[in-house]
């Protein structure tokens, strides 16, 4: 059988996906979802944001900053500092803040941060507690762009637009574009009802809604994706903020970028397969159950085979070639033939033009995505890098995490 | 019928016309190989009139006249890549492409003989290979003797290679053979009339070819 045949269920899911992806962009939901705008006068719910920290005396200055510099009334809007037995500066760091009107700060043992959020959510009465990861920074009018989403009471939590904070490394670049990406897939999805984590970087909840589900836990090391399907299990809607700009620090190095994603898929397929599996194909769930999931879960499969597929393909050339070139000078076979000119000799086929059409849908929502957010900056290198990079890296924490939950395999946060 | 379920089944139809279209696409431009493989076949069988002719005229004409690469090789080669490339895409049991390779070998074969004609009438001396090889799976060399003859061929632009399928089934192809003796041990090689076996490497077949051969082969940019 020719290898690339199992490529072709996979490709067919993809360009499905990014169809619907695409309809569902056009549909009134979404569009009533990008016209929504904060209202100045309108009513200003009381808010209070949670810092997590464990050793981020570097980062937390600037995210408590960014926190007191939001557009939203000051009597309003209060921000906690939650030191989760920090053993570097941290304490110091958050001392700074100590007299600041609007700033709480908890000390208390380490516990990991589901522990750090729910001391946050147990000192305040605010209605509307939300989450800032203490490496990110938010735009000022990003609790502007999402106290309207709050609109319907169904609506439990409320996600923020994320990208890259100054990205540096091509693998930062890299995740820049693989974010901004989401911002795009977050907002439609969001729209339907299908999203299934409320990410670190500036979630916001409905407090009793979190408190009444017993606050959040440990999640297999995703407290914020589990958050999210508990919410959808209990039938609350999830929404999404497109210009609530959040950026946030990434890994700068493979093996640190490869660590976080094997914690959040493995996170993912140990929540999604374990206590959220009846959500899963749940037509009461509708695209979450229907769609999102499976095709979730899909795509890890068929990444890996995927992935897997290419690299038996070409250690086979790669193999091959040495026995076929039997002494033909290398150069004969890398300068390209006047063949290449010719249509006679135009390399159309079913696999690679499926594959150029998932790549090509996947830029364009990564364009809207740009355009949707606002998000400044120039996106080439990202795009470069994305289209270069992604695919080889991604399998890469993708195999790690499914092998680590089929062993049963924990790894540390760090 | 919820919004998303709508939208699923509009995405499940674009889907659908997204991979038909592409495989019509694909179809299209195979139908169109053919098309011109095709119109390639109707100026060979003006070019194999013109061969008989040209034969004619050899026994009267003076040898100046005469080409020595008659305008049919310069076709010849292109045909073969088209050929083998349309194979490649098509597949080796399209009808077609067999019909056309049948038709090819052939005119390889007038070609050939014209070949040798004017080389015994003239004194020219033309360097030529005959090249047997199987895509029956029963010769596992093939691939890598076919990939060090294009790159000969290139680099001697006068060097003649002959390109023949052993198993093709053509009368004159399997009189040919038998002419020349050639055994069912492929790939087979016959390097200005001398037959050889097998491929090791391209160091090694150019040892086969007479001393000084490959050089004189190198004098004219004509294919």
């Amino acid at each position: 059988m020719n290898p690339e045949v199992l490529a072709y269920p996979f490709l067919f899911v993809a360009i499905f996906f990014e169809s619907f992806i695409l309809v569902t962009l056009l549909s009134a939901p979404a569009r009533y979802g990008r016209a929504r705008r904060f209202v100045p006068g309108s009513i200003t719910p009381s808010v209070a944001i949670v810092v997590p920290c464990f050793n981020e005396a570097v980062t937390l200055t600037q995210t408590t900053e960014s926190l007191l510099a939001l557009h939203y009334p000051t009597d309003r809007l209060s921000v906690i500092l939650v030191n989760d037995g920090s053993k570097d500066d941290t304490a110091a760091a958050m001392a700074k803040f100590a007299g600041h009107p609007q700033v709480r700060i908890i000390h208390k043992e380490n516990g990991g941060k589901h522990t750090a959020l729910n001391a946050g959510i147990a000192v305040t009465d605010s209605e509307i507690v939300g989450c800032l990861d203490a490496d990110s920074f938010v735009e000022s009018d990003a609790l502007a762009e999402i106290i309207p989403c709050f609109e319907k009471q169904n609506v439990a939590a409320v996600t923020a637009a994320m990208s890259v904070a100054k990205p540096s490394t091509i693998l930062q670049h890299m995740q820049n574009a693989e974010y901004i990406f989401g911002i795009t897939v977050r907002h439609v999805l969001s729209s339907v009802n299908g999203l299934y984590v409320t990410p670190g970087p500036f979630s916001l909840y409905r407090r009793e809604i979190v408190v009444a589900l017993g606050g959040f836990r440990s999640g297999h090391q995703t407290e914020d994706m589990e958050m999210a399907l508990r919410l959808q299990k209990h039938g609350f809607a999830i929404e999404n903020a497109p210009r609530a700009r959040v950026y946030t620090k990434t890994p700068r190095t493979l093996m640190g970028l490869i660590r976080q994603r094997t914690r959040w898929t493995s996170g993912f397929l140990r929540n999604v397969l374990g206590e959220y599996r009846d959500l899963v194909g749940n037509a009461r769930h509708g695209a979450l159950g229907c769609l999102v999931l499976p095709v979730g879960l899909v795509s890890i499969f068929g990444a890996i085979v995927l992935f897997s597929n290419s690299l038996f393909l070409l250690a086979r050339h790669a193999l091959a070639a040495p026995a076929l070139r039997s002494g033909v000078p290398l150069s004969y076979s890398l300068v390209p033939s006047a063949h290449t000119l010719d249509w006679f000799y135009a390399p159309l086929d079913l696999f690679p033009a499926l594959a150029l059409l998932t790549v090509l849908a996947a830029i364009a929502l990564i364009a809207i995505g740009k355009r949707l957010s606002r998000t400044p900056g120039s996106l080439t290198l990202g795009l470069l890098s994305y289209l270069l990079l992604y695919g080889v890296v991604a399998p890469l924490w993708l195999m790690r995490a499914t092998a680590d939950v089929v062993t049963g395999t924990h790894r540390s946060w760090r | 019928m919820s919004l998303h379920s709508r939208n699923a089944l509009i995405a499940l139809v674009i889907t659908i016309a997204i991979i038909g279209t592409v495989l019509y696409a694909v179809n299209y431009l195979n139908r169109q190989r053919i098309a011109e493989l095709s119109a390639i076949e109707n100026q060979i069988s003006i070019d194999t009139l013109s061969l008989d002719t040209q034969f004619s005229l050899l026994e009267t004409a003076p040898c100046g006249s005469v080409s020595e690469n008659t305008e049919l090789s310069g076709e010849l080669g292109d045909l073969g890549d088209r050929l083998s490339y349309a194979e490649g895409q098509l597949g080796s049991e399209n009808t077609r492409v067999i019909a056309l390779k049948k038709q090819y070998s052939l005119l390889e074969i007038r070609d050939y003989l014209v070949t040798r004609e004017l080389a015994s009438a003239c004194g020219t001396k033309p360097v030529t290979v005959l090249y047997f090889y199987s895509n029956a799976g029963d010769c596992a060399d093939c691939d890598n003797a076919g990939y060090a003859l294009s790159y000969l061929r290139t680099t001697y632009p006068k060097l003649r290679v002959y390109s023949f399928e052993y198993h093709l089934g053509v009368g004159a192809l399997r009189t040919l053979e038998s002419l020349l003796k050639i055994k069912n041990t492929l790939p087979a090689f016959v390097i200005q009339g001398t037959a050889s076996y097998g491929f090791t490497s391209l160091e090694d077949l150019e040892k086969q070819f007479p001393k000084g051969a490959l050089a004189t082969a190198t004098t004219s940019t004509q294919k």
